[in-house]
């Protein structure tokens, strides 16, 4: 059964690659057309857009630092989406994640890193798994949509986080609301130092594939997918279906929260009000675009990372604000929607 | 006493103020849910209706050509909704997070490219009060209800409006079946996929106008990410306000009520950090949703597309 469906991915492979590329493309004439209108440069930005992370190792690392975010924002999409569930809150779980590490980081900050660091990963999962427990249990307890609740819980997120940025840990040097830095056994170590790269990737990439394996390869994630492809049919043949979707939930919270303890132990060191960016609506225009595929998530990820290095570049040196970028991904999704209807026809 | 009648009038003008972007945009999704095309993009419309109508009110200097922008604006995004949907026949919710993700980039990359990056905010006048003549000098009622900016009128006249031709006029009967049961609607002759184009596209105007509301009313600026959930929460309160026109009015003075008292609050200060009377709207919606679960229906064929030589089972 599964070699046979690996068969016919490899076979179709072609066939999921050029939808794609033309969409890629479709999105860069489109958003070309625009540049050039603006009067800009269109190839000399398009070719920092796509170049930049690899031209200077400090590039690359760049990308690789915001990959790990984005691709745990993706998943925390994606792993509800499998059960048919749509999770809108991934930076909400990922700030009560930043909020549950900084905690711990900064009331235990004398533990030795063997203690501390493990510690401080694991709040920021739990708080994020919490989070996700809320729009689970309300839909678990009451049929209420996810989609809402999930939304709605980010901006409570905000005002926690200002609240805690505020208080009693707030950094009173720094201009912009943060708290101090967490114990130095929290932080994660660093795979290279210069430019620095710590070990959040390393944690990212064997989520991923966990999540990958979970779905494939195990019986729970076997009934998760049943139920997002029929729940009717899958509840017949006893799966329970409501606990499939508050666990999905959860697991997508945690997974939101690990992406806000990897920034807090791998980058920041701390909380910081909007160190969510916008990690959220690219994870979501990744899981997406991806069409909720857990093995294609990592690979558009890093695209979408690329994408954002180059968009930073490409507004230092030519001026050219990086929401032009934001508006080529999002067309990217509408052209991969649309090749879809194509497909169909 | 005298005082205390004065803060009631106050807040109660305030709330009334308080409530068109909620209105405005709750009815615009109602419309929209009417004919069976659910819009999500809400707070990405909003936000493209508030940096358009800005930037037109600024580089133009008529309030009046804002709006009428920011409303051009959400009607080709509700234009592209109807288009995605109903002709393509695209998932409704994946094609309204596009449409969302689209209006989030575009808000803040045409101020950027427009005015470019200041330091100081660039103004524009903000919308002034318009005292109904005669209305407006009934006492403590007049103050409230008739010395206000022309969208609190509006708002509250296309309500009653909606109301009116929705359940008392044959199109508007027409317009809910389709909404209802396409399939019955369109072997009546009811053309199905014109009643979803204009749903989409007035609705799509309306949350549009909502989202310029906010520049033009509350800051005289545009800033990123202003809009802060209102339309998400709009999205909320047309489910609880059952996709009916009156009682989404009702909703809206909820919400209304609930902005004002957590800024109030927040002013007055009572020893509660600030930080969770902000959170009050978003709570106080899902305990909401919670209350009415159950108790309030959607249109039948909500987000869903017709396809008119689907077999029938």
């Amino acid at each position: 059964m599964t070699a046979m469906t690996a068969k016919t991915t490899s076979r179709s492979l072609l066939g999921t690659a050029i939808p794609y590329l033309l969409a890629i493309l479709a999105s860069f004439a489109a958003a070309g057309i625009f540049i050039a209108l603006m009067g800009f440069d269109v190839l000399r930005a398009y070719s920092t857009i796509l170049f930049t992370s690899f031209r200077t190792a400090n590039g690359f690392i760049q990308t690789l630092l915001k990959f790990v975010p984005l691709l745990l924002q993706a998943l925390a999409f994606t792993i509800p989406l499998t059960a048919g569930k749509f999770n809108i809150g991934g930076e909400g779980q990922l700030l009560a994640g930043a909020i549950g590490s900084t905690a711990v980081g900064i009331a235990f900050s004398h533990l030795p890193p063997a203690l501390l660091l493990p510690l401080v990963i694991l709040a920021g999962v739990a708080a994020g798994a919490l989070w996700g427990l809320i729009p689970g249990w309300l839909l678990y307890r009451f049929g209420i949509n996810e989609i809402l609740t999930t939304v709605l819980l980010n901006f409570v997120a905000f005002s926690l986080v200002n609240y805690v940025a505020t208080g009693p840990w707030r950094d009173q040097g720094a201009g912009h609301p943060m708290t101090v830095a967490i114990g130095e056994g929290g932080f994660l170590p660093m795979l290279i130092n210069n430019p620095p790269l710590n070990a959040g990737i390393i944690v990212a990439i064997i989520v991923a594939a966990l999540v990958y394996f979970y779905t494939t390869r195990t019986v729970a994630g076997y009934e998760l997918v049943a139920t997002g492809a029929n729940p009717r049919a899958a509840k017949t043949f006893g799966i329970k279906t409501r606990l499939m979707f508050i666990s999905s939930l959860v697991i997508a919270g945690a997974v939101g929260g690990l992406s806000g303890a990897l920034e807090v132990a791998g980058v920041q060191h701390r909380l910081i009000e909007g160190m969510q960016s916008n990690f959220l609506v690219l994870g979501l225009i990744i899981g997406l675009i991806a069409k909720g595929n857990n093995l294609a998530v990592p690979f558009i990820a890093f695209f979408i990372s690329v994408l954002e290095v180059g968009a930073s570049a490409m507004q230092r040196t030519l001026l050219i604000p990086v929401e032009m970028v934001f508006i080529v991904e999002a067309l990217i999704l509408v052209f991969v929607l649309l090749s879809d209807v194509v497909r169909r026809r | 006493m005298d005082a205390i009648l004065v803060s009631i009038v106050a807040y109660a003008k305030l709330i009334l103020l308080s409530m068109v972007p909620f209105v405005l945009a709750g009815q615009g999704t109602m419309l929209g849910g009417r004919t069976g095309v659910f819009n999500v993009a809400q707070e990405g419309i909003m936000l493209v209706g508030a940096s358009v109508g800005f930037l037109v009110s600024y580089l133009s200097g008529s309030i009046v050509l804002g709006m009428a922008a920011a409303m051009a604006a959400g009607a080709l995004f509700g234009l592209a909704l109807a288009y995605f949907t109903t002709h393509l026949k695209m998932d409704q919710f994946v094609i309204g997070l596009a449409l969302f993700f689209i209006g989030v980039g575009l808000s803040t990359l045409l101020p950027k490219l427009i005015i470019g990056v200041t330091l100081t905010p660039p103004l524009v006048p903000t919308l002034k009060d318009l005292p109904v003549p005669l209305l407006s000098k009934i006492p403590l009622l007049g103050e409230i209800f008739f010395n206000q900016n022309v969208l609190v009128y509006v708002s509250i006249l296309v309500s009653v409006a909606l109301w009116w031709y929705l359940y008392r006029t044959k199109l508007g009967l027409e317009l809910r079946s389709v909404g209802e049961n396409p399939q019955a609607a369109d072997s009546l002759g009811i053309n199905v996929t014109r009643a979803r184009y204009w749903s989409a596209i007035i609705g799509g105007m309306m949350i549009g106008l909502a989202g310029a509301y906010l520049p033009m009313v509350y800051t005289g600026t545009f800033t990123e990410g202003m809009v802060k959930g209102r339309g998400w929460l709009a999205i909320a309160l047309t489910f609880f306000g059952g996709w009916k026109p009156l009682t989404i009015l009702y909703g809206a003075a909820f919400f209304a009520t609930i902005e004002v008292l957590a800024y109030r609050v927040q002013v007055v200060g009572t020893g509660i950090p600030y930080q969770f009377l902000l959170m009050l709207p978003y709570l106080a919606t899902i305990v909401v949703m919670i209350l009415t679960f159950g108790k309030t229906r959607a249109p039948a064929f909500l987000g869903q597309n017709y396809d008119r030589e689907r077999r029938a089972l």
